[in-house]
């Protein structure tokens, strides 16, 4: 009982303090090393005013529903039927007449699939683009799960099935994805990142722009940076009405539809 | 010649045979699985969670009854609940082997299953979980080792038994910080559904609230349940009755307080037209699930099981109790079942975007119910083996065991 009860006297006092604050010191320092640097979803939001923001502009009015972006899409990404990263719904019962709404990943800024992923496989770049590390992906799907348009789809299996877009539609510039893991859209980030290695402009320039907003033959979808008030996306915006999806969500996405005038 | 076979053969191992049938047949699906991808599911785009999630959130959730026990216990000097507790913590470790397993199996890259440990996203309900189940199954493992160390197979190891006693004077240590992980877990994994803003059947903030308490309430009703199966086949007294009654009484009063949470997070959580949520709780009462949710979920499951857990204590009725815990862990099962399958039902008018609006034609392949089964049979198995050789669950033998008893009603004699 009473070595329960047993105060500590002031030498082990000192001695337990010292471990404490040992500990705590040495847990800041691993903290400091391994995680708190990669924190993807504090910077892509602090990045705020300056660099790119890339955003895609979908004007409802001029699409027709052609679906070759979708195509395009599926040539350069290498993406499977039936599992693709961007698709074109179509709505013939709201209005009579029918309506085409091109659906890519929204890059979102407070994206959900981001926030709850378990091991950070999902990430903002810096530029804001979000991006998946395949090699990280443990297939949990919980993005899918919590994705709020639905952009996300799995690699049920390791797929062998030959690229039906291919050639005519594109070629392959995105290593398929290996079995078990989760994928999405882009942005076409490697044409962003190699076109301006290269000096060209994402958005003016079609080797540096996605696949889907060069094919589209309305050019109802364009690409670019908001901030660049020149840009084609900002140009498109101009004077028309744009809408996000799901605004309620607060999920801030890059994809802006103009509606119809 | 047949009598003499029933008198010889021990129902036990024919038990345990036909357990080994059931976890050889999905032993095979998960090979399937494994080999060719989860392609071999039913699991979709629209539908990436299923079965296993089910299975994973059942078996947490009725594992409940380890922590909620052990405080009781170590926690609260309510020493007479200790012989419970111990089967609680038996049952406890398996519960977390299942979902882990169960896990394991979902996870389209089972290599990985690691990453979780290594690669922090602290911002992940699943990153919390994922970390607290592993760190309470080293819990419940440093729980069980003192009663594993008792089997005569280790009477060689004396030191290994004297570690047993020194780890098991930790039990009131290991009962704080059970405790301290499943408040943070059994909540979280109804917080891993709360959070996911982009459908709104599930975008609660009462979630792990709910889940939490109808952990304890379905774990507690779940000890109590098998231990008087154990007791019944074997013919032995593992926990007085009385204590059987007082804690199955206790789950039915948390049973009574969950379903008060959950009238209120129903009926102000839908007043009006809320986009969404109206329309899944249309689906729930009124759609596909309507059956399902009304009878096992609310009325038997809930309403019934309470009342008759409750009852039971005052008339000392053992038939109640245990009809009253089976239908308060059916319930437990039918309400993670629901909730799951509840999220892949967004209406058109709500989230555009959707391609497969509204019900999902989920049902689960044969891989994912013989895998399933595999796990539940895993389990028991090591259940049914554990109350048969553990010293910790001898208790007292006040009748025939099973097995002698069958070969007599048999025979007629």
């Amino acid at each position: 009982m009473s070595e329960h009860t047993r105060k500590l006297d002031r030498r082990e006092f000192v001695k337990l303090m010292g471990a404490l604050g040992i500990s705590v010191a040495a847990g800041g320092w691993v903290w400091n090393e391994f995680w708190a640097h990669d924190d993807p979803i504090g910077e892509a939001n602090a990045h705020g005013g300056s660099g790119p923001y890339w955003a895609m502009v979908i004007d409802l009015g001029a699409c027709i529903g052609c679906e070759r972006c979708a195509f395009a899409c599926q040539a350069t990404n290498d993406t499977r039927t039936g599992h693709l990263w961007n698709i074109v719904l179509r709505d013939e019962a709201t209005f009579g007449t029918p309506v085409f709404l091109p659906r890519p990943c929204m890059h979102c800024e407070h994206a959900p699939c981001v926030e709850v992923c378990p091991v950070k496989a999902t990430y903002h770049r810096e530029d804001g683009i979000v991006v998946m590390d395949y090699q990280r992906c443990i297939g949990c799907r919980y993005c899918m799960v919590a994705c709020p348009y639905g952009a996300r789809v799995f690699n049920w299996e390791e797929s062998d099935e030959e690229n039906p877009m291919v050639p005519t539609w594109g070629t392959v510039e995105n290593p398929r994805r290996p079995r078990g893991v989760a994928e999405k859209c882009t942005f076409c980030s490697h044409r962003i990142d190699a076109g301006l290695e290269r000096g060209i402009r994402p958005g003016y320039d079609r080797a540096a722009t996605p696949a889907c907003c060069v094919i589209c033959p309305t050019e109802a979808r364009v690409f670019g940076d908001l901030r660049d008030p020149d840009s084609p996306a900002s140009r498109k915006m101009t004077g028309r009405q744009a809408v996000v999806l799901r605004p309620g969500l607060g999920t801030k996405p890059h994809v802006y539809y103009l509606l119809p005038t | 010649m047949l009598s003499q076979i029933r008198q010889r053969v021990d129902l036990f191992w024919v038990w345990i045979g036909a357990l080994l049938a059931v976890i050889a047949v999905g032993a095979y699906a998960v090979f399937l699985i494994m080999y060719k991808g989860l392609v071999v599911t039913n699991l979709t785009d629209g539908t990436p969670w299923g079965l296993w999630i089910i299975l994973d959130l059942s078996c947490i959730g009725l594992a409940a009854g380890a922590f909620s026990l052990s405080a009781l216990t170590y926690l609260m000097g309510q020493e007479m609940y200790r012989p419970l507790a111990r089967v609680a913590v038996f049952v406890g470790i398996l519960g977390y082997s299942g979902a882990l397993m169960a896990l394991v199996l979902d996870i389209g890259r089972p290599d990985r299953f690691w990453h979780g440990w290594f690669f922090w996203n602290i911002h992940s309900m699943l990153w919390e979980v994922t970390m607290c189940i592993t760190l309470y199954f080293l819990v419940l493992t440093l729980e069980v080792f003192p009663m594993v160390v008792e089997l005569p197979l280790f009477d060689r190891f004396p030191w290994l038994r004297d570690l047993g006693h020194r780890v098991h004077r930790f039990a009131p240590t290991l009962a704080i910080v059970g405790m301290g992980l499943s408040l943070l877990h059994q909540s979280s994994l109804g917080g891993t559904y709360g959070v996911v803003v982009g459908r709104a059947a599930l975008f609660r903030p009462t979630m792990p609230l709910l889940f939490i308490v109808s952990a304890v309430a379905g774990g507690i009703a779940f000890s109590v349940h098998v231990t008087l199966i154990v007791q019944w086949i074997t013919g032995r007294l593992l926990v007085p009755a009385r204590v059987l009654l007082q804690a199955g009484q206790m789950s039915g009063a948390v049973l009574l307080v969950y379903l008060y949470m959950r009238f209120w997070d129903t009926t102000a959580g839908n007043y009006g037209y809320v986009p969404g949520r109206t329309e899944a709780f249309t689906t729930l009462s009124a759609g596909p699930f309507a059956l399902t949710f009304w009878t096992w979920e609310i009325f038997l499951g809930g309403l019934l099981a309470a009342i008759l857990l409750i009852r039971a204590r005052f008339s000392g009725s053992i038939a109640m109790l245990l009809t009253g815990s089976g239908l308060a862990v059916a319930g437990l099962v039918f309400n993670r079942y629901h909730t799951t399958l509840l999220a892949f039902t967004e209406p058109l008018s709500v989230n555009p975007p959707v391609t497969d609006p509204l019900v999902t034609d989920y049902t689960p392949a044969w891989t994912e119910w013989a895998s399933a089964f595999m796990i539940v049979a895993i389990l028991t198995m090591l259940f049914s083996l554990g109350m048969r050789y553990l010293p910790a669950f001898k208790g007292i033998q006040v009748d025939k065991p099973l097995e002698e008893r069958v070969p007599r009603l048999v025979q007629g004699r």
